[in-house]
């Protein structure tokens, strides 16, 4: 069983990591999570657009507005490179 | 050991906030994704904590996409148009960023 996670300690954990942000209009969001504050709004490095599943465009360090947000989620380093590369396999 | 990594855990959190890095692109151009379908690229002047702004020289491109009644195309217009000074109101606001300059 595992230990009780909140969502604070969730993020500051997660900063650092490479990250999808889903917001609630469909767009996301993959790139380092750099920083979040108190209200959830979240800075991103090296982050690209995903539009309908497909890289949509390179925008580099954003910041995203919590209201935004739909969800968060931590991606495992070495899928976060092959989908930077756009390399064949996997 | 296990102080020193507290330590610069507590200091990463409270050193480096979102807003924070916004500070740095003030009087700079930076672009700005809204509500509706549009983007600005601009000259940031001024924000608040809401991500109310005060862009300067700005360039709008409001995206639409229209589809024709027949062949069932999808039609993707930009429209563009420039102002001197804007405010922007945070709550349509999605993201900030410096400009890219692949457009």
């Amino acid at each position: 069983m595992a230990v009780p996670v909140n969502p604070k300690p969730f993020l500051n954990n997660l900063t650092g990591k490479p990250v999808i942000v889903k917001l609630k209009w469909g767009m996301e969001y993959q790139g380092y999570l750099a920083s979040v504050d108190s209200y959830m709004n979240l800075q991103l490095a090296n982050a690209e657009e995903i539009i309908d599943g497909q890289n949509a465009g390179q925008l580099g360090e954003i910041l995203i507005r919590c209201n935004n947000v739909l969800y968060i989620r931590g991606v495992p380093e070495d899928e976060e490179m092959e989908n930077a590369g756009g390399g064949p396999g996997g | 050991m296990a102080a020193a990594a507290a330590g610069r855990e507590e200091e990463e959190s409270a050193v480096r906030e979102p807003l924070d890095l916004i500070r740095l692109s003030l009087d700079e151009r930076i672009y700005v994704k809204l509500r509706s379908d549009r983007e600005l690229r601009g000259k940031l002047h001024a924000y608040d904590q809401h991500l109310n702004m005060i862009l300067g020289d700005v360039e709008e491109v409001v995206t639409t996409v229209e589809i024709d009644d027949e062949t069932y195309e999808e039609i993707v217009r930009t429209t563009r148009r420039v102002v001197p000074f804007l405010f922007v109101r945070g709550d349509g606001v999605i993201l900030v960023s410096p400009p890219l300059r692949t457009t």
